[in-house]
């Protein structure tokens, strides 16, 4: 990307939308990463020539995935209002989940994975529970699984999250109100990894959807995930912190020699291990640490723990 | 500077005519030369492949040592630009002379299209424009360097300036007719068209990641026409190509005779020189020489012809 101009950094030359060139300069372009590798790292005096532009893009775009996947901290965020189906469908870019919170009141609260399964498909059957079939001799599917319909209806047994004697008591939320079987004795045997005040969920997929319990109804969900960073296909969108820059360079590198024939072991080694310490590297940049920072971490140091 | 004809046939015929025996016809000279030509411009191509091998061998060096270079001057001294006329939707034909497709081009943002509505030298006069302007002075509208293409001739030119809402200037006389249309391109955004072979197009156009875009485009080789993707690349004078063409046919033209001799004229029509440089010229005297054995049956002038071009083969190689 050309240097721009104050102006057009701060107003974008007074085009709407005004703010699309804010922060834009700690980002280096999918574009400028494939002209600089075509220009710089392939041609009759470098290590790699006669190779399509094509797979300069494949990989770059390659790198960008892993680095999105585990070392970079680009985190997307999105609200969305669960209603009467309890479920919220994953964003188009999303790869994987980072925290899923529940908004009230302008507070967010972390929900807890439901590692028991919340949903289920089901077949339809007979008296006999005998599986139907159609004509073609493709199995029938309800709409919804008995567990589903139970789900949604809210028969399904949760944890009481709110204040109060019921505290944390096991209940039927059913059109917002709760119910409660007769208590008796303590409430022994509970499964601490689900024992939560807050809502639960459960990622669904293949489906590509979150389901949560009925107490979630008509609620905020605010979603924090990570994408591949290709910005739904949008190759003029995709961009990489500049310092992952040097990082993409020698993954397209390593890849494209790794996959060539002919070249020797020692050149394939040396791209990998170039790869991998810039990787390193650019991780520990990305970090940020520094002593103002690692100081308020060490303030905490004399804190009492009750 | 091109090798001269004249002195090519001069000398040549000074070689062949020996024993006073050995004529060689314009006609016939004329025929000998193109093919003479033709095999040297190719041994460019090999030579260059050659030298870049023995470069990254260290057995070549910078500067005036850089042996390339020289070959590269003379490849890119036939290598053409121009905009290749549209067949239907994304197909586009190649111009007739071209040797090797070097580099395509896509103009990816037309500022302006139009119709010519009246014919001044080096302007276009378009009454119906919408949104021409002088104002500001500085960087007026359309900008001043944007290329402009008439999509009815295909011929270029550069926009100079802009005299008013209606007229601007060109660094070319490209407008000779009214109601030619043309489009202006702004001469920034420029994606190469990247050649892609027939065996890969598909799997390329059906791929997540690498599939062709108006960022990345790319094309496959038909005949004599280009197919560009993605498909939605379908507006006329789009697409640009850089090439190198074949060099032009010599010909050696006269008009009087002279002691019985054809008098060498270089202002008859048709007349054309060597387009290869100076230096070549013994190696195209070399080559004539050999066809010129061969016509008149002498082993001598076809021996020497073949020493000569052994000789400068492994000088400059």
């Amino acid at each position: 990307m050309a240097y721009i101009t104050d102006y057009q950094y701060y107003e974008n030359g007074g085009i709407v939308p005004e703010d699309s060139n804010w922060g834009s300069y700690q980002y280096v372009t999918l574009e400028d990463i494939v002209n600089n590798f075509m220009l710089m790292f392939q041609g009759n005096n470098e290590i790699i020539n006669n190779i399509n532009r094509y797979q300069v893009l494949f990989h770059a775009k390659r790198g960008i995935q892993e680095l999105n996947y585990d070392a970079m901290k680009e985190i997307k965020i999105l609200e969305l209002k669960v209603c009467d189906q309890l479920r919220f469908v994953l964003p188009q870019d999303y790869v994987n989940w980072v925290r899923i919170n529940l908004e009230e009141d302008g507070m967010l609260y972390p929900l807890t994975e439901n590692i028991q399964t919340n949903w289920s498909g089901a077949y339809l059957q007979d008296n006999d529970c005998r599986i139907l079939f159609d004509i073609d001799g493709a199995v029938l599917k309800p709409a919804d699984s008995w567990f589903d319909i139970q789900r949604l209806d809210g028969t399904q047994k949760n944890m009481y999250p709110g204040n109060g004697p019921y505290a944390g008591k096991m209940g039927y939320c059913i059109d917002g109100k709760w119910c409660f079987d007769y208590s008796v004795g303590k409430n022994f045997g509970m499964n601490t990894e689900t024992a939560n005040v807050n809502p639960t969920f459960s990622i669904n997929k293949k489906a590509g959807v979150i389901n949560f319990n009925s107490s979630m109804m008509d609620k905020f969900v605010v979603l924090e995930y990570v994408s591949d960073g290709l910005e739904s296909g949008d190759d003029s969108s995709v961009s990489v912190n500049k310092l992952f820059e040097e990082f993409i360079y020698a993954y397209i590198k390593y890849s494209i020699l790794n996959g060539r024939f002919g070249v020797q072991e020692y050149v394939i080694n040396r791209a990998r291990k170039d790869k991998s310490s810039l990787l390193r590297n650019a991780k520990l940049r990305l970090s940020n640490i520094h002593p103002g920072r690692l100081l308020m971490n060490m303030r905490g140091q004399n804190k009492w723990i009750k | 500077m091109a090798a001269s004809i004249n002195e090519v046939r001069n000398t040549v015929l000074a070689i062949a005519n020996k024993n006073n025996y050995g004529y060689i016809s314009p006609q016939d000279f004329n025929l000998y030369a193109k093919q003479a030509q033709i095999d040297m411009f190719e041994d460019y191509f090999y030579s260059y492949n050659n030298w870049i091998n023995k470069q990254n061998g260290r057995q070549s060096g910078t500067g005036y040592a850089d042996i390339t270079k020289g070959l590269v001057e003379v490849m890119d001294s036939f290598s053409t630009q121009v905009f290749l006329p549209q067949v239907n939707s994304n197909v586009y034909s190649l111009p007739a002379d071209y040797y090797l497709i070097n580099k395509l081009f896509y103009y990816s943002t037309p500022t302006f299209t139009g119709t010519s509505t009246a014919v001044s030298a080096n302007q276009l006069i378009d009454a119906a424009a919408v949104g021409w302007t002088t104002i500001p002075a500085s960087a007026p509208t359309p900008n001043i360097g944007s290329i402009i293409v008439n999509t009815t001739t295909f011929q270029e030119a550069y926009v100079t300036g802009v005299i008013n809402a209606t007229t601007i200037t060109l660094s070319a006389d490209i407008f000779l007719a009214v109601g030619e249309t043309y489009v202006i391109y702004v001469n920034t955004k420029i994606r190469e068209v990247e050649r892609v072979s027939q065996n890969k197009i598909f799997l390329l156009t059906n791929s997540m990641l690498a599939a062709p875009t108006t960022t990345y485009p790319a094309y496959v080789l038909d005949g004599n026409n280009i197919t560009v993707y993605p498909t939605t690349i379908l507006q006329p004078g789009a697409i640009r190509s850089q090439y190198i063409r074949y060099p032009a046919v010599p010909r050696w033209t006269w008009q009087n005779l002279g002691l019985g001799e054809p008098q060498f004229d270089p202002t008859q029509p048709g007349f054309q020189e060597f387009e290869l440089p100076d230096s070549d010229e013994p190696t195209l005297i070399a080559k004539i020489c050999q066809y010129v054995g061969i016509e008149i049956r002498e082993p001598d002038v076809f021996n020497f012809g073949k020493a000569e071009e052994t000789n400068e083969t492994q000088e400059t190689s």
